[in-house]
């Protein structure tokens, strides 16, 4: 009797999970219905189905998208769909095709070549790992175009564009550095990587530019969303006397709620959402804003203009933002950051500007040269004044 | 390295040792009854998801909580099928339910990313609100936290001090003589597991809804496999388990603060420091005899119609 009562259970059990789970979690046509938690009011993508829409005719273009994410992360993920959904704001007769967590590898191609496949002749691959898979796809297909995020790869068909993040870091940097009392500012990074190593530099270099007394900690939690252990690097940090806390990892959402309980001011990067985990103690941050240049770059498909070009594109460009500032920034900081994006925007301040210092005194960057836009993606070292290891 | 970063291990152990308790209390159930339960790192991952998911959809932490525990609960039981009723090989049945229980938490916590919540209530330690605000600030708990300690000790009293704990170990010893002796073997190891569930699907609450207060696929990050190894560290006895959760824990706080002291030494040889920790102790203690694992344990009971 027990044991009979138990298969019956078990196999409801099992039926239970199983039928949800039939539904692949990252296809192009995915809606987030799973038997178990229903759909809720988190916003989530509206479906390409244009079923309300009284347009019967033909889309005038179907963009796909590929996201290594979720798109609701408040995050890199949600900054990207944020910029198409825009698209498909600006130009109605848009079809979007979306795909989340694709892997940043053959996966990603096939994804691709299904898109391809639905009559998507716009693809944005998003995420950086993504380049490759998706290059191999566009050689295929010569009639498709590719617009990479973040990455140099170019072809007749492939272009990349990306913000400026070094710019935005160093003006984040500006404003830390004004709203410090202790002189120590946080960095939860995941891993040493050029790219975040650059980013850490702009920051600190923005800090100085307005406190010279200004430091950097970081800490490496080895991992893009161990969660635990970005709560326990931004109270370790904390506990060193850091008052402004900002990050590196693919989500803010813990770092941030974890420095507003310990009542410290935090800074957010990628998608402007993140000001929502910190009404009291956020100071700004910065996000990525592509929608008006995605919208260029469909217009320009869909009248057949489109051109491959290199573009990376900053806060004066519109490609990218300040987060509005929190309620205990005075107006002195935002002003002085205004002064400062005017100065990059014009080219008379220029950031990675010789002399430049490494941790351990040796002269990197010499005076009157500037450190070339290609190393930056290179960097192994942290400019004076930086306290962590690079390596 | 200031006082205040001193007790900052202190309180951060605290925080990322309560989750690796709860679950290694789990799984000492478990292996107790005879069962290696390999898939805790998915039965953590659906916990997570599934408490978070309601917290956010109920706005109320303490029911998280419970769906946190129900779902654990309910994820062992269908190992529990798996090698119970099906006599399925628990090793194997253990890595399915981890790899099931990574796609599942992905897809019940997919619209719960991103999502804010108000995770479960911190409450000062008593004596301690008169300190400043940067040190008392890292010694508010919440609830679970408060009861870690209790739970411990619960389940050891459970396990060496009542008839169903006796009749639990006897089955992780030796199944048939527990039958003989009147106990039903898969009654008692269906018991085991949801229970041992249920303890992971809390701390597994607790990393995401009262410590870190988000939803990331893998938010886990291993510390599933953690517990399993902390099951062989505290020798199957729930109170050593306290004293290994917080070492464990205390070891990733202390190589993050070796960091943001900015003592030259790299990152990731700094991360190897718990299980380097973790693998002295073992070679320490290894093959004591008295101290060995349940006799039964990983075995298929084939049942005494056999």
């Amino acid at each position: 009797m027990k044991k009979s009562l138990f298969t019956v259970l078990c196999l409801l059990v099992i039926a239970a999970f199983l039928l949800p789970a039939c539904k692949p979690a990252a296809t192009p046509t995915a809606e987030p219905t799973t038997a178990v938690e229903p759909p809720t009011a988190v916003p989530v993508e509206p479906t390409e189905e244009p079923s309300a829409v009284p347009t019967e005719e033909e889309p005038c273009l179907i963009i796909g998208a590929i996201y290594v994410g979720p798109v609701n992360d408040a995050g890199y993920n949600q900054a990207m769909h944020d910029g198409l959904m825009e698209v498909k704001e600006n130009i109605a007769c848009v079809d979007l095709l979306e795909a989340e967590n694709v892997f940043e590898g053959p996966d990603a191609e096939r994804v691709m070549e299904n898109m391809i496949a639905e009559g998507a002749t716009l693809i944005f691959p998003t995420s950086f790992g993504h380049q490759e898979p998706a290059f191999n796809v566009s050689e295929n297909h010569p009639d498709v175009i590719f617009e990479h995020a973040g990455g140099w790869m170019m072809s007749g068909n492939f272009a990349n564009f990306y913000g400026k993040p070094p710019e935005t870091w160093y003006l984040m940097g500006v404003a830390a550095g004004m709203m410090t009392e202790t002189d120590k500012l946080g960095f939860v990074a995941a891993m040493p990587l050029g790219w975040t190593l650059t980013f850490v530099n702009a920051f600190e270099l923005g800090a100085q530019s307005v406190n010279p007394e200004a430091e950097t900690i970081v800490t490496f939690t080895g991992s893009w969303s161990d969660r635990a252990k970005e709560a326990a690097a931004t109270d370790a940090l904390i506990n060193q006397g850091v008052d402004v806390v900002t990050m590196h990892v693919d989500s803010p959402a813990t770092v941030i709620q974890t420095a507003e309980t310990r009542g410290v001011y935090s800074i957010g990067f990628q998608s402007l959402a993140a000001q929502q985990y910190a009404p009291e103690f956020w100071i700004t941050g910065a996000g990525f804003t592509f929608g008006p240049l995605m919208t260029g770059f469909a217009q320009s498909v869909i009248e057949g203009t489109w051109e491959p070009a290199f573009i990376r594109c900053g806060v004066a460009d519109g490609c990218m933002a300040v987060a509005p500032y929190g309620p205990k920034v005075p107006d002195a900081v935002k002003a002085k950051v205004d002064e400062v994006l005017a100065q990059l925007t014009a080219g008379t301040l220029v950031i990675f500007q010789g002399p430049l210092v490494d941790q351990d005194g040796a002269l990197r960057v010499a005076e009157g040269e500037v450190l070339a836009e290609e190393e930056l993606g290179n960097t192994d070292w942290f400019v004076k004044g930086v306290i962590g290891q690079p390596q | 390295m200031s006082v205040l970063s001193i007790l900052g291990v202190i309180s951060s152990a605290i925080f990322s040792g309560a989750s690796l308790l709860y679950a290694t209390l789990g799984e000492i159930l478990d292996e107790r009854a005879g069962v290696v339960d390999l898939g805790l790192e998915g039965v953590m991952l659906v916990s997570a998801a599934t408490g978070f998911g309601v917290t956010v959809r109920t706005g109320n932490p303490y029911l998280g909580v419970l769906a946190a525990m129900l779902a654990g609960g309910l994820m062992n039981l269908l190992f529990a099928y798996l090698v119970v009723a099906r006599r399925a090989n628990q090793l194997a049945s253990g890595l399915a339910l981890m790899f099931f229980g990574f796609g599942m938490s992905a897809l019940i916590g997919r619209p719960y990313v991103g999502s804010r919540i108000n995770g479960l209530p911190r409450y000062s330690l008593p004596g301690l609100s008169d300190l400043p605000p940067l040190i008392s600030s890292q010694f508010r708990f919440d609830l679970l936290i408060y009861l870690a300690l209790p739970t411990a000790i619960l389940i050891a009293w459970l396990l060496f001090r009542t008839r169903w704990g006796l009749g639990l170990r006897a089955v992780g010893e030796n199944p048939n003589a527990a039958f003989a002796a009147g106990r039903d073997p898969r009654w008692i190891r269906y018991q085991a597991l949801f229970l041992g569930g249920a303890l992971a699907g809390l701390g597994a609450a607790h990393l995401s809804i009262a410590w870190t207060m988000t939803w990331g696929e893998y938010m886990t990050a291993g510390r599933g496999f953690i517990a399993v190894a902390l099951v062989i560290f505290s020798k199957w006895h729930p109170l050593r388990a306290v004293a290994g959760a917080l070492l464990f824990g205390g070891a990733v706080a202390f190589q993050l603060l070796l960091q943001a002291s900015g003592i030259p030494i790299s990152p990731f040889l700094l991360d190897t420091i718990p299980y380097v920790l973790t693998l002295l102790v073992l070679i320490a203690w290894g093959g004591t005899r008295k101290h060995a694992a349940p006799a039964s344990l990983g075995r298929v009971y084939l049942g005494a119609e056999q």
